[in-house]
């Protein structure tokens, strides 16, 4: 066991270069934080119609992200596809550390992030917001002990990874509830918000850490069969195919009844709508699943790396489409009537994000980057060489 | 195996860009304007008046627990004791900056009521 | 006082400080003088009914009094500026009504979902049914106004400065938290009512009637039960406290 795993060296020019790149956006953000903090939020784009900006995008882009990062782990602890547990504790600790990039956006772009711990003192248990709390944490700590287990106490391993996973979905929901239970906002008010959110943490997840995987085992020069990257491959193409009948299943129920077509037509052709078919769909689901369908570029590592950065980037606009025109569309407050007033009622939100807030947002990725570079270089958790058993093959290919 | 060495070798590494980010906190920073500390003896402008809403010996040590306790009564349920207000406190301590500020100053702490409440300077 | 008794104050240490927090602790305030001493009352309900055929197109009355009793900035940002309560033009969409101007503020909702989504409860519903802001507690995560189906919240994107103009009563406005209307509840517990409704009777209109909706004997239980009122998105089960007459 011990052989088969082995930190990196990290002694090249390429890995410092990389970690001081990560180092860079990580105090870029800092940077950025205590500028909106001195400054407070008007240096943002933020106003009082869209108040979650950039920012949230990509820090709740980031824990869905985490969150699904623990698939590759899951597949082998749960599923029992073995070939996968090679890449267990890579996937245990990338959801800790996307979880930690994710949280520390959000938590810095609190209008007031010096009160942060006044969210331990005084806890609302109605508020999904607390209940996150106790997922986020409940989700570290599970991720640590299946983390742990896969080190030091493999009889542990299918109970720790069973939790981790449950806990998952819990959290995933979680995290999509907090837009899917607010009955004032018609753009993201469903119960169909959540799975959403589970469905597309499976596919962003599963891409990012196909990208990961590519990525580190190139640069530090091991053996990556190919004939596992066709496997994340093909779970890939079901997750898309999953997220894809979601949203079909979300139009198709919505346009069914007429109390939605304003909104509904609005997401399909309002001044969002290229976010929603360029970035949602196309992006995010159709073009990668064009290229992984595709004979020739399915089966090449540059295509699945090409289309795992595609679901990556169509996760960010997903989020971004639900966050800023979820804000964006006008609150129905007197239904059969249309509203004007000075505080901009019946007009649609506008937003132009800020460098600031790039910053911060690019803050969050610096951590992750960070605590990932360190992490594979001080603990065991790549394999030396991931393969399979010679005539084991992946049971379909385009 | 989990090496405990390597656990904290990691943990030595995050631990100083963790607290270099809270050293540069700007709340801090920003707090205490550069000025104050122990810097001679303190003087304080006594009020005129006679006693306190409570001795001055317990409001020397409590003022602030007071103060924050009748806060929190006043906005979350209403109770509104007129002596035990902050703006009762004006009426003997007519200058912020010769009472209050003077000893935040000198003990190096700083409320942020005055923020958003008003005190006469 | 001098360093001298600061440090003998110091040295006296833990003792002072035990017998100081014993002290402290059970019903401090009950300690005061009961006359000098109000408190919110459980069985009140204040609401607010508009007589939307009183309200004029172009009168600002209600929103000018709200900024200057509450310290509320105007920044000149329309998409940032902060508003209690602003007057709304509602236009029917099949043109068979006439254009109504009305005020909409805070409907200190029975069902507020404002409260129910913070995360630590600095929103809270009083006991007479007013919905508030502690701002001392917000943490400025803007929750709250993603619930809030009325606008009636906002955050405060910059600093404010206490001017001369100031209400010196009433803090000024912190950044970074997220505000909105209180029923003016330092006038209410003073025994006054709201500004904007003051303002109000002051033009002759009379288009907003204040009081306790659990006061049988009060005119606005009286209106409400008499006279035909809609509430604003009564579909969501929010179950607001600000009634709306002429609609």
């Amino acid at each position: 066991m011990i052989d088969e795993f082995a930190a990196i060296e990290g002694r090249s020019q390429g890995y410092w270069k990389l970690l001081a790149g990560m180092g860079v956006l990580l105090l870029l953000g800092a940077a950025a934080f205590i500028y909106i903090e001195v400054n407070g939020h008007g240096v943002t784009g933020m106003n009082n119609t869209v108040v979650w900006g950039l920012p949230h995008v990509f820090a709740i882009s980031l824990l869905v992200m985490a969150s699904g990062s623990l698939n590759l782990g899951s597949m082998s602890t749960i599923f029992a596809v073995k070939h996968f547990k090679q890449f267990g504790r890579f996937s245990a600790f990338l959801s800790i550390v996307l979880l930690a990039g994710g949280l520390t956006v959000l938590t810095l772009d609190l209008g007031r992030p010096d009160r942060m711990l006044l969210i331990m003192l005084h806890m609302n248990f109605r508020s999904m917001f607390t209940w996150n709390v106790f997922l986020y944490s409940g989700f570290t700590v599970l991720c640590f002990l299946y983390l742990w287990s896969m080190f030091q106490f493999p009889q542990y391993t299918k109970a720790a990874g069973s939790a981790a996973f449950m806990w998952r979905f819990i959290l995933t929901t979680g995290t999509g509830s907090i837009f899917g239970v607010i009955h004032a906002r018609e753009v993201f008010h469903s119960a169909i918000t959540a799975p959403t959110f589970v469905a597309i943490s499976l596919t962003s997840g599963t891409a990012l850490s196909i990208l990961l995987l590519l990525a580190s085992f190139r640069l530090t020069a091991r053996e990556l069969d190919l004939r596992l990257v066709h496997a994340l491959r093909n779970a890939l193409i079901f997750f898309l195919l999953l997220v894809l009948y979601l949203l079909v299943v979300e139009k198709f129920t919505k346009f069914y009844s007429p109390a939605f077509y304003a909104v509904e037509t609005w997401i399909l052709s309002g001044s969002f709508a290229w976010l929603y078919w360029g970035g949602v769909v196309v992006l995010g689901i159709l073009a990668p699943l064009g290229v992984l369908f595709n004979a020739k570029w399915g089966n090449q590592v540059g295509g699945i790396a090409f289309s795992s950065g595609m679901v990556v980037l169509g996760l960010f606009c997903f989020v971004g489409f639900v966050l800023i025109a979820g804000q964006s569309y006008p609150l129905d407050m007197f239904p059969g009537y249309e509203v004007s007033s000075v505080f901009q009622d019946g007009l649609e939100g506008s937003y132009a994000p800020t460098l600031v807030e790039l910053l911060l947002g690019l803050g969050g990725i610096g951590v992750s980057g960070l605590l990932y570079l360190l992490g594979i270089r001080f603990f065991r958790l790549l394999p030396r060489k991931a393969v399979v058993p010679q005539g084991w093959d992946v049971a379909w290919r385009p | 195996m989990l090496r405990l060495s390597s656990l904290v070798r990691f943990v030595l590494t995050i631990l100083p860009i963790v607290a270099g980010l809270l050293w540069v906190n700007p709340v801090d920073l920003w707090a205490h304007d550069g000025q104050g500390g122990h810097a001679g003896a303190l003087r304080l402008e006594l009020p005129e008046g006679k006693e306190c809403v409570k001795s001055a010996e317990w409001m020397r040590r409590n003022h602030m627990d007071f103060l924050k306790h009748n806060r929190d009564q006043a906005v979350r349920e209403g109770i509104r004791v007129k002596t035990d207000s902050l703006k009762n406190c004006t009426t003997c301590h007519t200058s912020r900056e010769k009472f209050c500020d003077r000893c935040h100053t000198y003990t190096g702490v700083a409320p942020n009521c005055f923020e958003c409440h008003h005190y006469p300077k | 006082m001098t360093m001298a008794t600061l440090e003998r104050r110091a040295v006296l240490g833990l003792a002072g400080a035990l017998a100081a927090g014993v002290t402290l602790a059970p019903g401090m305030t009950l300690l005061a003088a009961p006359a000098e001493r109000t408190e919110a009352s459980a069985g009140r309900r204040w609401a607010m009914l508009i007589d939307t055929t009183q309200c004029a197109a172009n009168c600002t009355a209600c929103t000018t009094a709200c900024r200057k009793e509450n310290n509320v900035p105007l920044f000149g940002e329309p998409s940032r500026d902060i508003h209690w309560i602003r007057k709304v033009e509602i236009r029917d969409k099949d043109q068979r009504r006439p254009t109504v101007s009305l005020p909409v503020l805070c409907n200190h909702c029975e069902n507020p979902p404002c409260v129910h989504v913070c995360p630590t409860e600095a929103s809270f519903i009083r006991k007479d049914g007013i919905v508030l802001v502690d701002e001392h507690r917000c943490i400025g995560c803007r929750y709250c106004i993603i619930a809030c189906p009325y606008k009636a919240r906002s955050l405060v994107y910059h600093e404010t400065k206490r001017g001369a103009e100031s209400n010196p009563d009433v803090p000024i406005r912190s950044k970074g938290v997220v505000e909105k209307c209180t029923f003016c509840v330092h006038r209410l517990d003073n025994g006054q009512e709201p500004a904007c409704v003051e303002a109000c009777k002051g033009e002759g209109k009379g288009a907003m009637l204040f009081g306790d909706l659990n006061d049988p004997r009060s005119e606005i239980a009286k209106r409400v039960h008499t006279v035909a009122t809609k509430t604003m998105r009564p579909d969501l089960g929010l179950k607001p406290r600000i009634y709306y007459q002429g609609l």
